[in-house]
């Protein structure tokens, strides 16, 4: 037992858990067998004898489940306490486990709100973008047969993402380990990773509530009849009020029925129906919305349409 | 976890199977032009989607390649049209633009949809309601293939625990980097492969036949879809005093009539995130509440 971790064991233990940390995800315990593969380089400097080494795997094949980038810290800060252990501190078993789950909840919960729920569909909208599909705006339709896509929307997006994501993985884990586990918990309540979340929470708001308001599109397509005169719901009422509020309330709507516990595979389902339902054409044939003006569904795919001749 | 499996099969099935059953009955439209996919592109395209899943990419393949934009540039090089699969990938992309996997569970598989859906759409040219109408569910069948995975690679953990005991350390971390891998080649590989080579004329013709008001339905799906993603990533971030900027960028894109780009929207955002700290520091407890809304990680 005993001995000291060097920079190569360092970063060998980054490079298994950067590669494979969701390489044997599974129900039961999650990241448990990628947490003890990044640990096997650690457990071989380390530990000697069998008894040993059986001990630190079966202490690093428990429960673990965080965000993979900014979770790295954990690791380095365990490879701190497991380097301790083995030169003598007095750390134990509980010890180590209390600051793997003690921070692999609030660390998920930093990594997606900035990786998953910021830069990422940040660096998608860009990419999309730049690909050629703008906004699904009123009266326009994204026609594939005409516009012409731009592949560099594609390789941006994935050079960013790559240099992004390398970036924050490798600091969280050397920094994890270099400055050990009391910087880790500190850090936390400090409230410097407060105000990092917080910043990050009120960007990915705007960034959310804006790729709500250019991606989420439903239109009215229901006509109604005041005497002779056509009322298009869609134009003269609800843009007169707010546009875009239909696809406001949609999205509100969605997140509240999430907040009562309803899965997303059961919305998805309940929303594609809607959407086939909305489609129906009660009056006549079912128009080409990409080259006729409005049909007699309740719901239309793309921009307000011309009105019908009134009957 | 075996009644949420049989529900995540039945829900997908029943899905696929409304879809694909619906048309048979009308008349066949106009044949477009197609690009015929050989047996070597089928297999690459099935090698794309396992590495999107697999490890190889250090790791990032979830961050890169498993999202619709991505996998419709590199199906489009394999494919010999990179532009207009990048077009294609962009469009599909739309309905998993606030795409968010957290704690184990998924709501669709992008990847599936990127990869197979643009693979369709560029082999039989269709437009853009016609890529949704494929794309959708075979998101929602790619679940299935999730789901396998994360109640196969149960197996390889329980290995690791008996080698653990005898302090195999070389057999633990197989376990985790090697033996999985064959499992997943296998589900993800397989069924992709034999799609794109034996299956794309027979939806193809499926989606010929398509009626009109079903193609409607599928474009107004791709506008109603995106709400679902973007409201689980709000379930991480829509908390506290930081709710109103969700309104304010939202409120921005209507106002400037969807011209502003989100370049700027990500500067302005910067641009408040720092007012917003610098004026409210520690007082504000949303980002806590974010902090710890969360218990697990992505998938």
């Amino acid at each position: 037992m005993g001995g000291k971790v060097t920079r190569g064991d360092l970063i060998r233990s980054w490079i298994l858990w950067t590669f494979f940390s969701h390489a044997n995800y599974n129900y039961e315990r999650l990241q448990a067998t990628a947490f003890a593969h990044a640990m096997t380089p650690i457990i071989r400097r380390l530990y000697h004898t069998p008894e040993e080494i059986s001990a630190a795997l079966k202490r690093h094949l428990v429960f673990f489940n965080t965000e993979p980038n900014w979770g790295g810290v954990i690791h380095g800060a365990v490879i701190a306490m497991e380097e301790q252990r083995a030169n003598g501190a007095d750390i134990d078993d509980d010890a180590i486990n209390s600051v793997k789950s003690g921070l692999m909840g609030p660390l998920a919960g930093i990594g997606d709100t900035i990786d998953q729920g910021t830069i990422l569909p940040i660096l998608l909208a860009l990419g999309i973008g730049i690909a050629g599909i703008g906004t699904v705006q009123a009266g326009s339709t994204p026609d594939l047969a005409t516009i012409t896509g731009n592949p560099l929307g594609a390789v941006i997006f994935i050079v960013l993402a790559m240099g992004i994501f390398l970036a924050i993985g490798y600091v969280a884990y050397t920094q994890g380990y270099y400055r050990g586990r009391t910087f880790v918990t500190d850090i936390l309540r400090s409230g410097a990773l407060d105000r990092i979340i917080t910043g990050a929470s009120v960007l990915g708001n705007l960034v959310l509530g804006a790729l709500a308001a250019q991606f989420v599109t439903v239109f009215i397509a229901y006509p109604l009849y005041v005497g002779n005169t056509h009322l298009n719901l869609q134009t003269d009422v609800v843009d007169k009020i707010f546009p875009g509020l239909l696809g406001l309330g949609l999205v509100l709507m969605t997140w509240w029925l999430l907040r009562r516990r309803i899965s997303p595979m059961t919305l998805v389902a309940a929303y594609l129906i809607i959407a086939l339902v909305g489609a129906i054409p009660f009056n006549g044939p079912s128009p080409n919305y990409v080259t006729d003006a409005c049909g007699s569904s309740i719901l239309q795919p793309y921009g307000p349409c011309a009105a019908p001749a009134a009957k | 976890m075996h009644r949420r499996f049989t529900r995540f099969l039945g829900a997908s099935l029943i899905l696929g199977g409304l879809l694909l059953a619906l048309p048979l009955t009308t008349l066949a439209a106009d044949a477009p032009q197609k690009i015929t996919v050989s047996v070597f592109q089928a297999f690459l395209i099935a090698i794309g989607y396992y590495l999107s899943q697999g490890p190889w990419l250090f790791g990032f393949g979830f961050f890169t390649i498993y999202r619709p934009l991505a996998a419709g540039l590199i199906v489009g090089l394999i494919l010999g049209d990179p532009a207009k699969g990048t077009l294609i990938g962009a469009a599909i992309n739309l309905i998993y633009l606030g795409f968010i996997s957290a704690g184990g569970s998924i709501p669709g598989d992008p990847a599936l949809a990127g990869w197979v859906g643009t693979t369709l759409a560029l082999s039989a040219n269709l437009d853009y309601a016609q890529a949704l109408a494929i794309a959708v569910p075979i998101g929602l069948l790619g679940t299935i293939i999730w789901n396998f995975r994360m109640t196969g690679d149960v197996v390889f953990l329980h290995y690791a625990d008996r080698r653990a005991e005898e302090a195999n350390i070389g057999e633990v971390a197989r376990a985790n980097w090697l033996y999985p891998q064959i499992w997943l080649f296998a589900i993800t590989f397989i069924p992709v492969f034999l799609f794109a080579s034996q299956g794309l004329t027979f939806v193809t013709d499926i989606l010929t036949r398509l009626p009109t008001w079903v193609l409607n339905g599928m474009a107004i799906a791709g506008g109603v879809l995106p709400a679902i993603g973007i409201a689980m990533n709000m379930r991480f971030i829509f908390r506290g005093a930081v709710i109103p900027y969700f309104f304010l960028g939202y409120t921005l894109v209507v106002a400037s009539n969807h011209s502003i780009s989100i370049v700027v929207i990500g500067v302005v955002g910067l641009v408040l995130a720092y007012l917003h700290v610098y004026f409210m520091g520690n007082r504000d407890r949303g980002g806590t509440a974010a902090a710890t809304a969360a218990t697990q990680g992505r998938a």
